[in-house]
């Protein structure tokens, strides 16, 4: 069959529009069909005019002035706009840091000897950690220790704090900035509760002041939420190492039973993979005729994996509806965060088992089985003994995996880095301050059928390796630069002279894996090491973030707590701002003034990496550096 | 005699309009009773997409005269001049689809009806909602546009509206590369006028 359609425009993968036209063959309608029908989106939707908050409403303002001016209660553009933007960073941060709380829990479980599937795989991070908690970490068993990190950590969630603990990683200038603008996150639950009151009719109705609220709640994600996220992680599951792995749709094997895992927390997928290596159920594979037990990764959850184990990923966001249109999924198993309810469509056409795991995320047509510290093993081991004996009603003549995978390097941990360049930041910053390595750029977040699939992503990397700017990325963008084969060590050649040397000096790539989307705290601990070792503040370093695909709420909370951070950030799409232009005015340009670096919105990731290049330049010119 | 007015420029495509227009030719004419009908009341306006994702309002032109009425054989499609309005008489209807093909714009469908005879399927298109105007009502798609892409009003006082806009779009964006009109005399006069106006603007403020 010819297809009508080009879908070289849709994406640069080519996993990715081969799944499309297979996609279109076999009527499976993906992403890109639903966003086609959903244009044009609604206007007043788009530009943050319209308001649902209460019942006098929903109320909408005519952009052109013609129109109303004002919702019901009397709210104007300005009001309406920075409200909805406030909402959308407490719903981000509440996701990150949800995410963090379960790992928490998990800790506590792990030291009431509750949780079997589950032990402390870092108890030197540990260690460290609860020291910086002021919890006595010497001559104490780690579980002794864990239980009250968990507790000290819980109280971090609460209202009983000041200040958050893991705050105190910021470079002090950035803390005594935060204190004057009344600003620094006290309690993580907080202040998303907080912004949801604020945002409730009747109550903060200047613009500025619930922005700003907007940056302490981003604050309590990213110093907050995540970063406990991302610590509590690596105690459980190891602090990840550079490894090998793989990426694209060729992770799936045609002879083993395929199982994917989707979501974001680890929790789940780490006792997947443990069942996955158990000598009886790769009999039992063996048994039905396969040649063993295939785990591969989506999203983050798999990033995780990746991270800390290798496990090879399957695709980004935007690949996960086509991953099982291969037909060769015996069983998708996922947990929550940016899994949309049309998979499970889609797997209904095969013979793919659709498992959920949270008790808070439940999905149309898939099978619940919930997962808690205390069963999760023993659930692990059931649903892959499942995935395994549903190999045999996988039809060979239906499965389509249209590529080879591509080789890439993952597991870069601050604590990687550091044991790579000899046991401190020092290698790196006189790289920095040569000029070998003009600066860093933290690339992050997802895909968004707006924009062509990985080009943004793919494309931003490219121009900063080729200025000699090292990229860290995360989440669906790290997954799109693998795809294109900038995550080997081979890759430093795509690099300025300068850059090249030093990746070839150390055989790492130009662009490095960070880790799934709660990691981006390690671009955060990582600019906060850098700053604190030059005696400088965040916003002075020639480092600069971008999410060129951005789509989800959790976006940008992170986006908000970058530049609250004190770090430039550049956005793809525009987020639904543009009906207020005094917070477009506050977001681009007014926020310098306040905590030293703004947002930049740029859909064209050529033009964005010179928007990027020259702030880098005016940074190191400001630090006495050369250009 | 009032018309709907489109101005597509200003449509910022939140389908408010399409949803308004269902309800208008539901049973009911309210929108949550009309969504347990059967069958669904469906809209007689459209919003398409351009190539940049930019919505246009489409609806029926009630041509003057019509293509749809000339293909129409059995005679269905009529005119109520005092209206300006097309009108399709559903019982006369035979779903030939010829009125979609003779119209340029695309604004006929086919489907049930809440206004036909149950269970058959007749074209249905915009009728510049007469039975609400004669209730005194504005079209409904009219009433529920909120960003002024959708106006009714007097044509001859809309055009010269947009004559006076698009006269205003020509002299004020592409003044400088437009042809001096050579008479010196004539460009001083509309240096002044200008001024002129400029100053009652300024000296309110
Ligand atoms: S809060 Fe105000 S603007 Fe929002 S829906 Fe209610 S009345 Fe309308
Ligand atoms: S249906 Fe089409 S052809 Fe007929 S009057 Fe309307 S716009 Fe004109
Ligand atoms: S005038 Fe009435 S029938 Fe015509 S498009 Fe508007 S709402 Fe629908
Ligand atoms: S209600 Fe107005 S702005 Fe909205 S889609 Fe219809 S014509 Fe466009």
């Amino acid at each position: 069959m010819n297809s009508l359609r080009n879908y070289d425009s849709y994406s640069i993968a080519q996993d990715t529009r081969l799944m499309l036209k297979r996609a279109e063959q076999e009527s499976v309608e993906t992403v890109w069909d639903r966003h086609e029908r959903q244009s044009p989106h609604c206007g007043f939707c788009e530009m943050g005019l319209s308001c649902r908050i209460c019942v006098m409403g929903p109320c909408r303002i005519d952009p052109f002035g013609e129109g109303p001016q004002q919702g019901v209660c009397g709210a104007d553009a300005d009001i309406i706009v920075a409200r909805n933007l406030g909402r959308m960073i407490a719903a981000g941060a509440a996701a990150h840091s949800d995410h963090g709380r379960d790992l928490v829990e998990v800790l506590e479980k792990v030291a009431e000897g509750k949780a079997p599937g589950y032990s402390i795989q870092d108890a030197n991070k540990l260690r460290l950690v609860a020291a910086e908690y002021g919890i006595e970490a010497l001559e104490r068993e780690p579980l002794a220790i864990a239980k009250d990190l968990a507790f000290a950590m819980q109280e971090d969630y609460g209202t009983r704090k000041k200040c958050l603990q893991l705050v105190d990683r910021a470079p002090s200038q950035r803390r005594a900035l935060w204190e004057n603008l009344g600003i620094t996150p006290r309690g993580i639950d907080r202040e998303t509760s907080e912004m949801m009151h604020r945002t409730h009719m009747g109550v903060d109705n200047d613009w500025v002041s619930l922005l700003l609220h907007g940056l302490r709640n981003a604050l309590s994600d990213g110093w907050g939420g995540s970063m406990i996220a991302t610590d509590v992680s690596d105690i459980l599951y190891g602090t990840p190492m550079p490894a090998f792995s793989q990426v694209n749709m060729g992770v799936l094997k045609e002879d083993m039973v395929n199982i994917l895992v989707h979501g974001h927390n680890p929790v789940v997928s780490e006792t997947i993979l443990q069942a996955c290596a158990s000598p009886e159920l790769i009999a039992l594979a063996k048994e039905k005729g396969a040649a063993g037990i295939n785990l591969a990764g989506l999203c983050c959850t798999g990033n995780e994996l990746l991270m800390r184990h290798g496990v090879p990923m399957a695709g980004n966001h935007l690949c996960t509806e086509l991953a099982l249109t291969t037909g060769a999924v015996e069983m998708m198993i996922v947990d929550y965060q940016c899994i949309m309810p049309a998979i499970s469509k889609v797997a209904a056409c095969f013979h793919t088992k659709m498992i959920s795991t949270s008790d808070k995320a439940k999905f149309p047509g898939m099978v619940h089985r919930e997962f808690h510290p205390e069963n999760a093993l023993e659930l692990a081991h059931g649903l892959v003994r499942e995935a395994v004996e549903n190999f045999a009603r996988r039809i060979p003549e239906r499965v389509y995996i249209p590529v080879e995978p591509i080789p890439m390097m993952a597991g870069f941990s601050i604590e990687a880095i550091v044991k790579a360049l000899g046991g401190s930041v020092t290698p790196l910053i006189d790289a920095i301050k040569s000029g070998a390595i003009r600066g860093a750029v933290g690339i992050v977040g997802c895909n968004n059928p707006k924009i062509k699939q990985d080009h943004g992503h793919v494309t931003l990397a490219k121009r900063l390796i080729e200025n000699d700017i090292l990229v860290v990325d995360t989440g669906c963008a790290a997954v799109a630069s693998a795809k294109a084969g900038l995550k080997v060590p081979e890759a430093a050649v795509m690099a300025g002279a300068g850059l090249r040397s030093v990746c070839q000096s150390l055989g790492i790539p130009p662009v490095l894996h960070f880790g799934s989307c709660v990691d981006n705290v390690r671009i955060l601990n990582l600019a906060a090491a850098l700053a604190n070792t030059l005696g400088v503040d965040i916003s002075d370093l020639p480092i600069a973030g971008a999410a060129p695909e951005w789509y989800s709420e959790k976006a940008v909370s992170i986006g908000a707590y970058f530049v609250a951070s004190g770090v430039f950030t550049v956005l793809g799409p525009m987020p639904p701002i543009t009906g207020s232009l005094n917070v477009v005015k506050l977001l681009t340009e007014g926020l310098n003034g306040v905590v030293g670096a703004a947002f930049a919105v740029e859909p064209d990731p050529e033009k964005a990496a010179i928007l990027i290049k020259e702030h880098i330049d005016a940074k190191r010119k400001a630090l006495g550096l050369g250009v | 005699m009032k018309q709907v007015v489109v101005h597509p420029e200003k449509c910022v495509g939140c389908m408010q309009c399409t949803v308004a227009c269902a309800v208008a030719h539901s049973s009911s004419r309210t929108l949550y009773a009309a969504l347990l009908e059967e069958p669904l009341p469906r809209s007689r306006i459209h919003i398409g997409s351009t190539r940049f994702g930019r919505g246009f309002p489409n609806r029926c032109r009630h041509c003057d005269p019509a293509p749809c009425m000339r293909a129409c054989l059995p005679g269905a499609i009529y005119r109520v001049s005092e209206y300006g309005t097309v009108l399709v008489d559903p019982d006369k209807c035979i779903n030939c689809a010829s009125c979609a093909m003779a119209c340029p714009f695309g604004v006929i469908r086919y489907h049930e009806d809440a206004w036909a005879q149950p269970g058959k399927t007749v074209a249905v298109k915009c009728d510049n909602c007469l039975s609400r105007q004669l209730r005194g009502l504005i079209p409904a798609c009219v009433e529920a546009c909120k960003s002024g892409a959708l106006g009714f009003e007097e044509m001859d006082r809309a055009q010269r509206r947009k004559t006076d806009a698009v006269s205003d779009t020509v002299w004020s964006t592409s003044g400088v590369v437009l042809p001096a009109a050579g008479s010196i005399g004539f460009e001083l006069l509309h240096a002044q006028k200008k001024a002129m106006v400029e100053m009652a603007q300024t000296s309110r403020a």
